[in-house]
């Protein structure tokens, strides 16, 4: 399975909120113009094109680092889809 | 089954964004991009579910031109009732003076689709009147420190009158519900599971707590999907619809469904900027406005979709004024 790279993420994301441009790097709640129902509108356009991965809303919580970045949600993706089918 | 009659009761007290945002420290604006909602109303001293309710079931009856005597069925769509016991519609159905049965309907939001149905197929075994009205005042039941909830929720009612005919308007249906996502918006006390006591009253365990996200996410996913369903069980397209009517929870999560389906704003049926979120009065509130409008005519397609808590969803497309008209 081919997964967006995090820089397609971010161009998901600037599509979905109308943000003008994404960091990546920046923790989720910090970026302007980009809100939970954002981020949630994006989850359910991935859920919908990725049903088997089974990602949720846990994607977006924050690690021992601090809050999410979308660098974040890219690796969490990839573990996701690294698992055998039978732990998803 | 036909639509006859239809009515509202919204409270006069208006509670307008600008107020919201002083209340909660935050800007106007937040609510207004968040939401879509530039007021709601709440009601006042002595103004109840029920009494919302009993007004706009009497205005539905006098369009009609019946009285509560002519009904066989009460069903009251509401997920904040006039008190535990007993049921809202009691109280209504005193009232009205409907002489037939009371019934009430509790699936938080999707309450009036759900009522609808269950009317539709009450009126195949009695083809006889039935009143059917949403009502809530959930203003009544947040937490007054809640932000995600308060700038959400108004008060108000919708009703309609269901009668038999020769034509039935309901083309084709769909309902569901998923109790593994229960907590998604729950009030946790007052119930057997945890009745009352100080302690829950403290703790504010009485009030309605929301996860939004959570809710965002399946609200989409199941409106899409039974608004799929009932299009297909129709043989029918999203673009032979003429006016969708969908719960009125919040505009961002109106527009994704309508992107996400293929329906577009201008078939949409939307008040949400006037009334916020009326739970189960939301729809019928929204129709009867559209009909009072003059925007619904005879030979429409007309299609009514909701979610709520539980989580439940729901959706109906109905040929206004039958195949006929």
């Amino acid at each position: 399975m081919e997964l967006p790279t995090v820089e397609e993420l971010a161009t998901q994301l600037q599509a979905v909120s109308g943000a003008p441009d994404v960091d990546v790097d920046a923790p989720l709640t910090q970026l302007s113009d980009v809100d939970s129902m954002d981020l949630m509108e994006w989850l359910y356009g991935f859920q919908s094109q990725y049903p088997e991965l089974q990602a949720d809303a846990s994607l977006f919580q924050e690690d021992g680092d601090g809050g999410a970045t979308l660098r974040t949600v890219h690796g969490r993706l990839l573990a996701l889809a690294a698992q055998p089918a039978s732990a998803k | 089954m036909q639509i006859t009659g239809w009515g509202t009761s919204l409270p006069e007290k208006i509670v307008s964004s600008v107020e919201l945002a002083e209340r909660f420290g935050i800007d106007e604006d937040w609510i207004v991009s968040r939401c879509g909602i530039n007021e709601r109303r709440y009601v006042q001293d002595g103004q109840t579910t029920a009494s919302l309710a009993i007004e706009a079931g009497q205005r539905a009856l006098d369009k009609a031109g019946l009285t509560g005597a002519d009904i066989a069925h009460l069903i009251v769509a509401t997920a904040t009732p006039e008190q535990p016991s007993p049921a809202t519609s009691a109280f209504v159905h005193h009232e009205l003076g409907v002489s037939g049965s009371a019934h009430d309907v509790n699936a938080e939001c999707s309450g009036f689709v759900y009522g609808l149905i269950f009317a539709a197929a009450m009126m195949k075994m009695d083809p006889r009147p039935i009143l059917l009205i949403g009502s809530d005042t959930h203003s009544l039941t947040v937490n007054p420190a809640d932000r995600d909830l308060g700038i959400l929720v108004g008060d108000g009612a919708g009703a309609v009158v269901l009668t038999p005919g020769e034509d039935d308007w309901v083309l084709s249906w769909d309902l569901g519900a998923d109790g593994a996502r229960a907590s998604s918006l729950k009030v946790l006390a007052g119930g057997s599971r945890m009745p009352t006591t100080e302690e829950t009253v403290r703790d504010g365990l009485h009030y309605a707590k929301i996860n939004g996200n959570e809710i965002y996410l399946n609200a989409v996913r199941y409106t899409v999907g039974t608004v799929r369903n009932t299009m297909e069980k129709a043989g029918l397209s999203v673009s032979d619809v003429d006016h969708v009517v969908p719960h009125q929870a919040n505009i961002r999560i109106i527009n994704s469904i309508l992107n996400h389906t293929g329906l577009t704003q201008d078939q949409l049926v939307t008040n949400i900027h006037k009334y916020g979120n009326t739970a189960s009065a939301s729809i019928p509130i929204a129709l009867a406005e559209a009909l009072d409008d003059g925007r619904i005519t005879a030979g429409d397609l007309v299609m009514l979709a909701g979610f709520g808590a539980g989580m439940t969803w729901g959706s109906v497309l109905l040929r206004w004024g039958g195949e006929t008209a």
